[in-house]
């Protein structure tokens, strides 16, 4: 987890630091400012919650020398080789955006059938 | 068929958006196919102006939303898990809706065609307000936005999904510092998008909502700024030309590694490099709005002119790895030495309309497509066809014929300089970007002329490229696992990798994994 906080945090203070940049020398021009902010701030939630939630994890994959027979049994959990839901929720994605601009029904009928694949999902989820 | 349409493994997915995206490459390659034919000779009526807007709107819409980036995310969809020893990706049903949202994003742009009035005619940029009140823009205008916001959508979550797979899933012993230069750049590339498509997806948003629910963001005539949009617009802009190169960088060093029978030269600061490259995007994008005098030249000259340095450091270490390597001349490396030719060029006539004064002459002017076809053309779709004839082999367990592929490299390289270099004087000249016709004054005539027999040339090289992939597909030669003699951890495993990619990890001790399990190494 080190490296991705690193990361993350090295890039939330650059976004800080170009943001202050930014706002003496545009002339305070609030647009960029506020983007490079958000930019900046997202960043930092993001490096944040690492430290805080995960502060604990320890991954093989940081220890140089781990090998293969030492993470023996280790359980890196089951990987799904087939699932019908991503494909219909992106199909009800599309009927979503298309409904709201020229058919309610449609737009409904894309949510109702976004929200069941989901629902569906997390129950093929939760079983493998 | 249902097969294919329900996986979640990561090696069919990225199968699939590099098929769905080299299909978008036919189509983008017609429509510019018919913009040099167009523009072969001056008054041409092939095409009226409308038309002409649609051609040029969707050949860069599709180039950059459909082709380069998604190629991009799709090989390292196949590769990274690969790449760091894990058995798929963290999150393989995202995965898979990430799949499908772009190809039916991209779908729905097209789509805009059969709508009356045709298809988005406003260019790749969608500019406000000619989003809103240009003739003709109707339907297609809005599928495009919709198209565009899934493929967004799409990106940003395959991107996560990327980010946690290298952070979380890395094999034993392969620390990040182990990592190959592509999963690297898949890294940065991953952090860019998600910090820059939500401003994209933001500006469409708000369009749509002008469009449709009386919003009134971009229109001064209501108090709205239509600087705001190009603001929004380019935050996600700029940083998505260094999403559209930056994996194109990992790729070409992979390559030149592995064809220079040398370790990468300057490992870590290709890394730094990489990540130099993407924060300073994120600090460049008004240097496309100089000319609006809205914005601070002098912050975003600087900040651009910077940019040079870390890309300088790449170039540095790609020859020198090459320095007195022992350099195979095979189809992947020529590519890669196009690459390094052609994004030199692109690199710096960047340089050149980094400084506002240039700019100020160059602005919307053929000067600035030569330029970005260097890069983007020149720089990705290079790097792209050595990465196919570099991985074909891991994909599909077929070499691509090595014969057929040098005329593919000399056909492209030939066709792409002499259809981009005339663009330089052309813009010199002041012919104006996005023009359906030009008057018969100057060299312009000479000039586009050269420039469509250019493209014709380039066409033959794709179509002898897809004549390649035909011809090695039927005659299946069989192919060793590791045909390249490559040094990271995709090419320990079968061609193609079985499912969950590895019967056995390796021990991992250093950056070449490959190289450390041949007999005889210490």
């Amino acid at each position: 987890m080190r490296s991705f906080v690193g990361l993350f945090a090295f890039a939330a203070a650059f976004g800080a630091v170009i943001a202050v940049v930014y706002w003496f020398v545009a002339h305070e021009e609030a647009a960029g400012t506020a983007l490079l902010a958000v930019m900046a701030t997202g960043l930092a939630f993001a490096a944040a919650y690492a430290v805080v939630a995960e502060r604990d994890a320890r991954l093989e994959g940081d220890d140089p020398n781990e090998t293969p027979q030492m993470a023996a049994g280790d359980d890196l959990g089951v990987f799904t080789t087939n699932s019908p839901w991503p494909v219909l929720i992106a199909l009800c994605t599309l009927a979503l955006f298309t409904g709201l601009l020229w058919s309610p029904l449609l737009g409904i009928a894309g949510l109702v059938g976004m929200i069941l694949c989901f629902w569906r999902l997390g129950a093929e989820s939760a079983r493998t | 068929m249902i097969e294919w349409l329900t996986t979640t493994d990561h090696k069919k997915i990225g199968i699939m958006y590099v098929v769905s995206t080299l299909s978008f490459f036919v189509i983008a390659g017609v429509l510019a196919a018919l913009i040099r034919a167009q523009l072969a000779v001056p008054g041409n009526t092939l095409l009226g102006p409308h038309a002409y807007n649609q051609v040029f709107t969707l050949h860069g819409t599709a180039m950059i939303f459909l082709v380069i980036a998604p190629f991009g995310i799709g090989l390292a969809n196949y590769l990274v898990p690969l790449q760091i020893g894990a058995p798929d990706v963290a999150f393989p049903r995202l995965n898979a809706t990430g799949l499908w949202l772009f190809v039916l994003g991209g779908i729905t742009v097209f789509a805009g065609l059969a709508t009356y009035g045709g298809a988005a005619a406003t260019g790749w940029t969608a500019y406000a307000p000619i989003n809103e009140f240009f003739v003709g823009t109707g339907a297609g205008q809005d599928l495009f936005f919709i198209g565009l916001l899934m493929t967004s959508i799409s990106t940003i979550l395959t991107s996560i999904n990327l980010l946690v797979t290298v952070f979380l899933f890395r094999a034993p012993g392969m620390t990040m510092w182990r990592i190959p230069i592509f999963t690297w750049e898949i890294v940065a590339t991953a952090v860019l998008i998600i910090m820059a498509f939500p401003s994209l997806a933001a500006a469409f948003a708000m369009a749509l909502i002008e469009r449709h629910l009386g919003g009134h963001f971009f229109d001064a005539a209501y108090g709205g700024n239509p600087i705001l949009y190009q603001h929004l617009f380019w935050f996600f802009g700029h940083p998505e030309v260094y999403v559209l190169i930056l994996p194109y960088f990992g790729i070409v060093t992979e390559i030149i590694a592995t064809f220079s029978r040398k370790p990468v030269f300057g490992y870590v600061g290709m890394v730094i490099a990489a990540f130099a490259i993407a924060a300073l995007s994120l600090g460049v994008w008004a240097h496309h709005m100089f000319t609006t005098g809205a914005v601070s030249n002098p912050f975003f000259s600087a900040v651009s002119f910077l940019i040079a340095v870390p890309t300088g450091v790449k170039f540095v270490n790609w020859i020198g790895t090459m320095w007195k390597g022992s350099i195979a001349l095979q189809v992947p490396m020529l590519f890669a030495i196009g690459f390094l030719l052609n994004f030199l060029i692109g690199g710096i006539t960047g340089v050149m309309i980094a400084s506002p004064p240039i700019d100020y002459q160059a602005h919307d002017s053929y000067f600035i497509v030569q330029h970005f076809h260097y890069t983007i053309g020149g720089g990705s779709m290079f790097a792209l066809f050595g990465a196919l004839y570099f991985w074909f082999p891991k994909m599909f367990g077929v070499k691509l014929e090595e014969g057929i592929g040098r005329w593919v490299f000399a056909l492209l390289f030939l066709g792409f300089n002499a259809t981009f270099i005339p663009m330089g004087f052309m813009g010199m000249e002041g012919m104006a970007r996005r023009v359906y016709t030009y008057p018969a004054v100057g060299h312009l005539p000479l000039l586009n002329a050269v420039a469509s027999a250019g493209a014709l040339i380039m066409t033959l090289g794709v179509a002898l490229f897809f004549i390649d992939v035909l011809v090695s597909i039927r005659r299946r030669a069989p192919v060793e696992d590791d045909p390249w003699g490559g040094y990271s951890l995709e090419w320990m495993t079968t061609s193609p990798p079985p499912e969950f990619n590895f019967k056995t990890l390796p021990a991992i001790r250093s950056r070449r994994p490959a190289i450390d399990s041949r007999p005889g190494s210490v």
